[in-house]
């Protein structure tokens, strides 16, 4: 094994065959995206199970009237942790296990773009279910609601730290699914083995595609709505402050811009798995999947265009009510054209019963009695009586858990002899099934009446005259066979894990590429790069017909021979740390500021040591892709894509909030235009400085590049500058945050720009020290380029400031 | 069509469809007494059965399927690699679209019809006020204020304007109509014509705190002489008391009462509900307790222990001040 100057491991030429090491400090530093994946599954596994205890608890209270089993406050603490739970530490985790494990195989790489990154989504994760669940152990859970409305979250209404745990473990996970989708999109589109083009991926390969776009655009309006609560609560500001003028429909927006999306983030994956489940056992290709493809891309589309379904209720008038609606009715069809795709699959084919199978059934018709209440909600005069009643709560455990988690488990009966090696048994997954499938609609179909009969929702007791007792009391006994099903699933694997069957690498004659190496494949996934022979490639390489290459692909397959140079990624330690420093700055939001400093100087410091860890790996000189991009390239392009929703929702609210403040200054009283055109001039000629740097480094020369990295810095140091100036003054003329409305917005949008723009020249600083100590060649223009295009990014935000904020009355 | 028609359509054929269970308990979304429910309850009856009707569709579709191509020893182990049909997937797109626009247009009718754009005129006005956990209701134009119980007459357009001095709640009065926020800093509206008189339960929807759950009311609607009976009487000053009455009445005037409550000529506190005609409701505490003498008195004793986190602590009241305070209430009629 190969190893730098300071000991540290290089690429380790894998060899064929060779078993990787099974250290604890191995799986800490592992960049495996199949170890990755298992350490999602995992954790993801053991959050479920407590959200399964929570909505345990909830329904033992509910199961009869005028229970006294738990508190008010225990029981607000227990939907609230249940909610946040089920989405954020177990569905989407769940997800995230099949997307890491799978992903590289089914496209035919041997692992992700960036694979200490996608180690990093892990321990931000794994840090933020921590942060969340350590509520428990203080006593303070949240107890708002998995959708915690302002203005009950405020200081004033929650005085204790439960929101603050809520806001910080959400805010940890949205930096952890960013950065994993960032991951994801620069993989599938940049990674795909020679031939694959886009519509020969497998139906689950393109949803996840979706979905990675859809959190990547969905987290930033959640994130700035938590930023917002989170200054009100820390700060004095009055983001959701009625008396300072402030619109409590702002978070329900926010939250719901990215909610809405949220939930197709949680079921395309299902969705994706039963567009490989059923091919499978039906021994038939997915009927339509050109269009199964459009629908889920129109899908994902359209959710960014339906969030106020769920705001029916709060007054928007009939001009918005109507249009929401249509939008809502509108996503029915794409999602209606599945159920039918999949029946179509199934008509005419030759189906083995398995337990996969059974759930990805389950999913088919479960989904669509879902999918049809949420047509009903999609009618806001129909959604006024339902809405918060238990109807909603019945839809949506029909497509969470009728949809998702059916999903799920058909993925994880589907793909467990390929991530083990073992088969489990088909006996105990049948019987798993029919009592999951029994005791989820004991569960939930009775809640259909209860909402019908007026039962709110969020409620600890009821009346005992209210004519809710015995559907409440046949849901509990149905809880408790999904607790049931759940137990058999775990005897099932246990048992698996320790003597079941071992399985071949292709147990169900399988149709796509991860069916074609072991089970479970070597670390380096595949000895060779398959041959792309089509859509469902393996089994037209088994059955026929072949396809040639697509017209302008790379030749089949690569030139060398199984044992010669696959450079697998070193393992790091890196990620695990920047995690932890974190969740030490968390704890510090909670506890004493110290901790934040530490916490936040930790982390830069591990990230500094991330980002220079292979600084001099002749491997990571060239990323290259498929599509012609580097990889860094084509992050940096999605990342801004991100900061666009990012900047967009703080500047929206910036606009929406503009006259509304109750006392002065407003803007035209405090502005100082003259000094801000200037300042505005300097970063503009800062990107002209970006500019020359790149070119220098380009040309190789060093001395140039080092002036004007400098220069580059140096001006965006005068712009931070100018802004000091022009934030004393305002202080001192008693404009402050904390002033009025046009104080919150104003001082929050500039200053978190003030943050991009420091943060750019502290990496700006860092390439010129590495130009000053000779290491900056050439080779290493791409790491300039993307500095540039951040650079060049956060220059164009502030020009659309500038004009918005300081130039249009 | 008459709204009484369309909800003769809707209501049976919703209770047909969902088998006929007992679909009359006191917060049904699916009795309709006034115009706004009716009209609700047409555009459920629609979208029901056209989703059960779907559903069926599907799930015959499934049993069917799973049941004629299983596997058998005879079937060919590989079928036909069938990859698609367009015409297939062109009509599965066009139909649900045309069911949706059948649901779609009466949807958009009635938005329009139950959410007019300016506040109807002759109407009886009611501001609503949610607060974290009780309903108070002002009649601006009769000068009553009252909480908890709302009464109004029937046959007569109604509209409450919905204000929250605190956190947003929903008020929702099932067989009224559907719901609508109270959000501080806005004005929202309900507006609807009762059509039976009788006695009508609501309940917060929308999570407000600790004791979301409750935070219940009642809607009496009243035969327009019955109606102005509770104006005249709402607006008539406390008669007097004597007996255990009379010393409650004392002990009420003497202790922190006064400073959250109102009963004309006694107290005007602001903070909790107006007591004035207290006793000519049939409900406390938001409706979740039966008014007599015991239930007020165990509220008075501890408010908190009935309702968590309830705003009105423990007054420290023995037995039998409760009781005497109790039956001074009660008698506020």
């Amino acid at each position: 094994m190969s190893a730098d100057s300071a000991g540290h491991a290089l690429h380790a030429p894998a060899l064929v065959g060779a078993a990787a090491p099974s250290t604890v400090w191995s799986w800490l530093t592992t960049v495996d995206h199949k170890r990755i994946g298992i350490l999602y599954g995992v954790s993801a596994f053991a959050f479920f199970l407590l959200g399964g205890v929570e909505a345990l608890l909830i329904r033992l209270q509910l199961a009869v009237p005028n229970n006294t089993l738990v508190s008010a406050q225990t029981y607000n603490a227990l939907f609230t942790m249940h909610g946040t739970t089920m989405i954020f530490l177990a569905i989407m985790p769940l997800n995230a296990m099949f997307f890491n494990y799978l992903v590289p195989l089914l496209i035919g790489a041997r692992d992700v773009a960036f694979p200490r990154l996608n180690a990093l989504s892990y321990w931000i994760f794994l840090a933020g279910g921590l942060v969340l669940n350590a509520s428990l152990l203080t006593g303070t859970p949240p107890d708002v609601g998995w959708f915690g409305y302002a203005n009950l979250t405020s200081l004033h209404y929650s005085p204790g730290l439960n929101v603050d745990f809520w806001i910080f473990a959400l805010q940890i996970l949205g930096v952890s699914s960013v950065m994993a989708a960032i991951n994801f999109i620069v993989t599938i589109l940049n990674m795909r083995a020679p031939g694959m083009s886009m519509m020969r991926m497998p139906i689950f390969v393109w949803m996840i595609l979706v979905v990675q776009f859809l959190i990547a655009l969905a987290f930033p309006p959640i994130t700035v709505g938590l930023l917002f609560l989170m200054f009100d609560r820390f700060f004095g500001t009055h983001f959701y402050d009625v008396a300072a003028g402030a619109d409590l429909h702002l978070w329900q927006h926010l939250f719901w811009i990215f909610g809405h999306p949220e939930v197709y983030i949680l079921i395309l994956p299902a969705f994706g798995i039963v567009s490989e489940v059923l091919p499978t056992f039906a021994r038939k290709p997915l009927f339509g999947a050109p269009v199964m493809i459009y629908s889920g891309v129109l899908i994902g589309f359209f959710g960014f265009g339906v969030w106020s379904h769920h705001m029916f209720a709060a007054g928007m008038g009939p001009v918005a009510d109507s249009a929401f609606s249509i939008a809502t009715m509108l996503i029915a069809i794409p999602t209606g054209v599945k159920i039918f795709n999949w029946l179509a699959t199934l008509w005419g084919g030759s189906i083995r019963p398995t337990t996969a199978l059974h759930f990805a059934v389950g999913l088919v018709g479960l989904f669509t009695i879902g999918g049809l209440s949420g047509v009903m909600h999609a009618s806001p005069p129909v959604d006024l009586q339902q809405t918060d009643s238990y109807f909603v709560v019945a839809h949506l455990h029909y497509v969470l858990i009728g949809g998702s988690l059916f999903g799920l488990f058909a993925g994880i009966y589907y793909w467990w002899p390929k991530m083990t090696g073992r088969l489990l048994s088909e006996g105990l997954g049948r019987l798993s099934f029919w009592l999951m499938f029994v005791g989820f609609n004991l569960a939930f179909f009775p809640q259909h009446y209860l909402g019908a009969l007026g039962m709110p929702r969020r409620i600890y007791t009821y009346r005992a005259d209210e004519g809710w007792n015995a559907a409440n009391l046949a849901s509990t006994i149905g809880a408790f066979g999904i607790a049931l099903a759940v137990l058999v699933f775990m005897i099932n694997a246990w048992r698996s894990l320790r003597r079941g069957a071992p399985a071949p690498a292709d147990p169900w004659d399988g149709r796509t590429l991860e069916w074609r190496t072991s089970s479970p494949p070597p670390p380096h996934d595949f000895d060779v790069i398959p041959p792309i022979y089509g859509r469902d490639s393996f089994w037209r390489e088994k059955y026929g017909p072949r396809r040639g290459p697509v017209p302008g692909g790379a030749a089949l397959a690569e030139p060398h021979g199984a044992h010669s140079g696959i450079h697998l990624p070193a393992p790091s330690h890196w990620p695990l740390l920047i995690a932890l420093g974190m969740l030490i700055a968390a704890v510090g939001g909670l506890t004493h500021v110290a901790l934040v400093v530490v916490g936040g100087l930790w982390t830069v410091y591990a990230v500094v040591r991330l980002a220079l860890e292979h600084h001099r790996t002749p491997e990571h000189a060239e990323q290259t892709g498929v599509l012609g991009l580097d990889h860094r390239k084509m992050s940096m392009w999605v990342f801004l894509g991100s900061e666009c929703f990012f900047f967009g929702t703080l500047v929206a609210t910036y606009l929406a909030y503009k006259g509304r403040s109750v006392v002065g200054p407003a803007p035209h009283e405090i502005f100082n235009i003259p000094l801000t055109s200037l300042s505005t001039f300097d970063l503009l000629m800062s990107s002209l400085l970006m500019v020359l740097a790149l070119a220098a480094v380009q040309r190789g020369d060093q001395k140039r590049a080092q002036l004007w990295l400098f220069g580059t810095a140096f001006f965006g140091l005068i712009f931070l500058g100018f802004q000091a100036y022009e934030f004393t003054d305002f202080v001192h003329h008693g404009f402050t945050i904390q002033r009025n409305l046009f104080g919150s917005t104003f001082f929050l949008l500039t200053g978190l720009h003030g943050t991009h723009v420091a943060i750019g020249v502290f990496w700006l600083l860092s390439l010129w020290v590495l130009a000053l100590r000779g290491r900056l060649a050439a080779v290493d223009a791409t790491k300039v380029e993307i500095a540039g295009l951040y650079w060049h990014f956060v220059d164009v935000v502030w020009i659309a400031i500038f004009t918005l904020v300081y130039l249009i009355p | 069509m008459s709204s009484a028609r369309r909800a003769a359509w809707g209501a049976p054929g919703l209770a047909l469809t969902l088998g006929g269970c007992a679909w009359d308990a006191p917060m049904s979304t699916v009795i309709a007494r006034s115009d706004l429910a009716r009209d609700i309850l047409h555009v459920y009856g629609i979208i029901t059965w056209v989703s059960v009707g779907i559903a069926l569709v599907v799930g015959f579709g499934i049993a069917w399927v799973l049941v004629r191509f299983r596997e058998r020893p005879g079937t060919p182990q590989i079928p036909a690699q069938v990859r698609g049909h367009t015409l297939l997937e062109i009509a599965w797109t066009i139909v649900p679209a045309l069911i949706l626009l059948a649901i779609a247009i009466p949807t958009i009718q009635v938005i329009f019809r139950t959410q007019p754009q300016a506040a109807p005129r002759d109407s009886l006005d009611v501001t609503v006020y949610g607060h974290q956990w009780w309903w108070e209701f002002q009649y601006p134009t009769l000068e009553v204020v009252t909480a908890n119980e709302l009464h109004v007459p029937v046959g007569r357009r109604v509209t409450l304007t919905l204000q929250g001095p605190d956190v947003i709640h929903s008020f929702w009065v099932p067989r009224l109509g559907g719901k609508r926020d109270v959000v501080p800093g806005r004005l929202n509206r309900i507006t609807f014509t009762a059509d039976t008189p009788g006695e009508y339960r609501g309940q917060c929807a929308e999570f407000c705190g600790v004791s979301h759950a409750n935070m219940a009311m009642r809607v009496i609607v009243d035969t327009p002489d019955a109606f102005a009976r509770w104006v005249t009487q709402q607006k008539k000053d406390p008669a007097e008391t004597v007996g255990l009455a009379a010393e409650g009445k004392a002990i009420f005037a003497r202790s922190a009462c006064v400073g959250c409550h109102t009963i004309r000529g006694v107290s005007s506190g602001t903070l909790g509900p107006d007591l004035t005609t207290f006793g000519s409701r049939g409900t406390l505490a938001a409706g979740i307790l039966p008014v007599s003498v015991d239930t007020v008195a165990a509220w008075l004793k501890n408010p908190p222990a009935l309702k968590p986190d309830a705003k009105m602590p423990a007054l420290g009241l023995t037995d039998a001040q409760a009781r005497a305070v109790a039956t001074y209430l009660i008698e506020l009629k």
